[in-house]
């Protein structure tokens, strides 16, 4: 299962330029594809879309979001277990941990390159005890 | 066999690389191999069986060398952060296998596969590189002569968001007593596999892919990390460092033994890591002494109280967690002197260099920690190295001519440093003592064997059988001998896998100390228990600290079916452990391993027996033990060679 580009697309280069994983490939005004196999199905590549050509796998359009309108990860530490699997989990290598409580020497995790993180919410699923929440940029 | 089709919590294949003819093959592995073996080190053992020729030469173009995940990494359980480095270990020529945390396990698995293995020799050092779109053999060698922690600074930024695995000088240099090392400082250290990596020209892996990894029921998966969590979450406030070690004294003294509960054990590594054993297992008789000569009378409460658990986590600047732990046992710690920082010493190399050799210098210890890390060895194996040359120096077997006349004494601090050097170096001395003590003694020759230690060519660990015979069980026992991991008694009690496992022996609260001293049928019940479930947690990724909580708190078996799909009985995955107990035992047989060879002799068995301490008149019926333990799996009693169908039961899943 990964996403799929249409027809419609302009060659503008905006999904190639933001997939993590490097899945999209086409030149700059020409057709581009995604690669089942790199594909991970964050779907950064349909939120940037503005021709709208991005499918998901189960085939409907995703629409192109403003990116102030974007979701970002907020991380509640009381309940955070200092455990690093939505580190790993982020595909944009957007997270990091930090020492954070005052005397408390667990190394936390926060957004430490806001600029790459894409909204997908990978952080958010993958954590254990519901620590990770999303909410709008600007929120 | 039944298996849904769907299964998921694997990748499904797994990546071989020929270094001689330097090409990348991925290839694809069977939901039946998954569901006989699990994945980690059972599906290594299948890998490795069939593809390493029985006359391989460890350090040779038919050794092959496996990275592998485990089955649970990735799928949102906890302390499954385990990876495993297998191959035909060079140190004892039959199975080998390293096990490490850090976060290098989650990223083989986001690579798409469930293991990487290099065969051959490459003709120049390289590195391996795999992200969603390539995986190629890279120029090393301009980082071909850096330190680990070098390596894997100069790679990280050439890669960002990377993880690294690589080998140091050691590795490089060939020293059986090398590992593989990540996270800049975590150690896949036993069986001397880091030679065989250095000896295939591999400096390093560097993995960088993001895919996801199958669930089958993330919900449930979920669910049950968080019942995990809570138990581990259980702090109530514990007493200062220095009153472990009377803890221990009391253990000592006792003429009854509880049956220790794990959730204790927890909440000392939650507040100190490993270092909070330090003086208890000092006390208690835990900790060999002296190359297993002395006692706690030798390293008593005030010569210990310098490595006192507090002295650790008053210079920790913060902890460490590997990938998925809620614990954090590990920390990063300020020192003095050639390094800066370091990774917090672990127990083993803190009595490996302390009580082991009687050295009182902690800051010794701090600078030889990161000294051996950054030159990827493996702290048990040089700890017992130098402490053999001690004793050989005592004993006017090595010489101040030997030594460029340094004073090999027990317990100087400058004489430790000057010879972990050496032996890294490959100088002088240390290049006699560089390939562990097994082979040192043979060269140094005049009877210095009395004085080596090992089982089967690997070193001890610092746990003493004479104090729990459950660790010289199974120092003897397995296919990867000497490792402190593969069991005890002590592992069995926390373990509490008679609340799930059919057949295992229930431990009553109060008992006889003398009864863990006795041999019987419940002795290899238990013992043969301990290596299944080690290889379900070895299959699963899961770290034994982890497991050390008990099966009804960090529910295994139940995350494997979550995370699977498959609807198996605890019994069901124990029966798994078999297989791959088999299948390791096999592999030695088929690389020449006479198993009985491998069972402690000498001071470690009681042999003579103590005269004084915690441990004295004890010795060990070893023989009996193994036996027994054995005939538990039904194989021979004598040898330890499963039956031939038992062999072809194993051998022949495809």
């Amino acid at each position: 299962m990964a996403f799929f580009i249409s027809s419609d697309c302009t060659g503008c280069t905006a999904c190639k330029s933001i997939c993590p994983t490097g899945a999209i490939s086409g030149e700059k005004k020409q057709q581009h594809a995604v690669s089942d196999a790199a594909c991970i199905d964050c779907g950064a590549c349909g939120h940037v879309c503005p021709a709208g050509a991005v499918t998901n796998p189960f085939g409907r359009t995703v629409p192109k979001i403003p990116k102030k309108q974007w979701v970002r990860p907020f991380f509640n530490l009381d309940l955070c277990m200092a455990c690093g699997i939505c580190v790993e989990a982020c595909p944009a290598n957007a997270l990091d941990i930090a020492l954070q409580k005052v005397k408390d020497l667990h190394p936390y995790p926060f957004l430490v390159q806001e600029a790459h993180c894409m909204g997908c919410g990978f952080c958010a699923r993958a954590c254990p005890v519901d620590a990770v929440t999303l909410k709008e940029r600007n929120a | 066999m039944n298996i849904p089709r769907r299964s998921k919590g694997f990748m499904g294949s797994i990546m071989v690389v020929d270094l001689s003819a330097q090409t990348i093959e991925t290839q694809p592995v069977s939901r039946k191999v998954y569901r006989t073996f699990l994945s980690g080190m059972g599906l290594a053992a299948h890998v490795l069986y069939h593809r390493i020729p029985e006359d391989a030469d460890p350090l040779g173009p038919d050794n092959m060398l496996g990275f592998v995940s485990g089955l649970l990494t990735g799928t949102g359980s906890l302390f499954t952060g385990r990876w495993m480095v297998t191959g035909k270990s060079p140190l004892t020529g039959g199975w080998g296998e390293a096990n490490c945390g850090g976060h290098f396990s989650p990223a083989i698995k986001r690579c798409g596969v469930d293991g990487i293995f290099f065969s051959g020799i490459s003709p120049k050092p390289v590195y391996l590189y795999v992200d969603d779109t390539a995986a190629e053999l890279r120029d090393a060698a301009g980082i071909w002569g850096m330190d680990t922690v070098e390596t894997e600074t100069f790679l990280a930024a050439q890669h960002p968001g990377a993880r690294v695995a690589c080998i140091g000088p050691a590795g490089e240099r060939l020293s059986l007593m090398a590992g593989v090392s990540t996270d800049q400082g975590r150690m896949a250290a036993r069986s001397g596999l880091g030679a065989v990596m250095g000896a295939k020209r591999l400096k390093a892996v560097v993995l960088a892919g993001k895919k996801r990894i199958p669930v089958h029921n993330k919900e449930v998966m979920k669910h049950i990390s968080r019942i995990c969590n809570k138990w581990v979450q259980f702090q109530p406030p514990f007493l200062p460092g220095f009153l472990t070690a009377p803890v221990g004294a009391l253990l000592r003294i006792m003429p009854w033994a509880f049956t220790q509960d794990g959730l204790l054990y927890k909440i000392l590594l939650k507040k100190w890591g490993t270092v909070s054993m330090n003086q208890i297992s000092v006390e208690m008789g835990d900790a060999p002494v002296q190359n297993w000569k002395g006692s706690n009378r030798d390293w008593g409460f005030f010569k210990s109280l310098s490595t006192n658990p507090d002295v650790f986590t008053s210079k920790e600047t913060r902890k460490y967690h590997c990938y998925s732990c809620p614990l954090g046992c590990g920390g990063i710690c300020r020192t003095k002197g050639r390094h800066p920082r370091t990774h917090k010493p672990e127990y083993e190399t803190v009595l490996s260099f302390g009580g082991f050799v009687l050295n009182r210098d902690v800051d010794t210890i701090f600078d030889i920690n990161e000294t051996l890390n950054r030159a990827g060895m493996d702290t048990i194996s040089a700890g017992h190295v130098v402490a053999f040359a001690m004793e050989c120096f005592e004993k006017k077997i090595i010489t101040l001519q030997d030594t460029a006349g340094m004073a090999l004494e027990w317990g100087n601090p400058e004489a430790l440093s000057w010879l972990v050097d050496q032996i890294i170096n490959r100088q002088g001395i240390g290049h006699i003592l560089a390939d562990g003590v097994a082979r040192a003694a043979v060269r140094l020759g005049k009877g210095a064997q009395r004085f080596a230690f090992h089982a089967g060519g690997q070193e001890l660990a610092m746990h003493d059988g004479r104090n729990d015979p459950g660790f010289a069980l199974h120092y003897s026992v397995e296919p990867a001998p000497g490792r402190h991991t593969n069991g005890a008694w002590l592992y069995y009690e926390m373990y509490q896998l008679w609340k799930k496992i059919t057949g295992a022996p229930r431990m009553p609260l109060l008992y006889a100390k003398a009864r863990k001293y006795e041999t019987g049928s419940d002795k290899a019940a238990m013992g043969s228990a301990n290596s299944r479930f080690l290889n379900v947690l070895n299959g699963a990724g899961v770290c034994q600290f982890g497991a050390f909580l008990g099966i009804h708190r960090i529910r295994i078996f139940d995350w494997l079916n979550a995370a699977t799909g498959w609807h198996m009985t605890p019994d069901d995955y124990m029966a798994a452990g078999t297989r791959i107990q088999t299948l390791k035992q096999a592999f030695n047989i088929k690389h020449g391993i006479a198993p009985r060879d491998c069972a402690l002799k000498g001071r470690p068995a009681g042999d003579p027996p103590m005269t004084h301490g915690a441990n004295k008149d004890r010795s060990i019926d070893i023989d009996i033990l193994m036996a027994d333990y054995w005939e538990a799996f039904g194989w021979d009693k004598k040898t330890g060679r499963p039956t031939d169908r038992q062999i072809a039961e194993v051998t022949d899943v495809s």
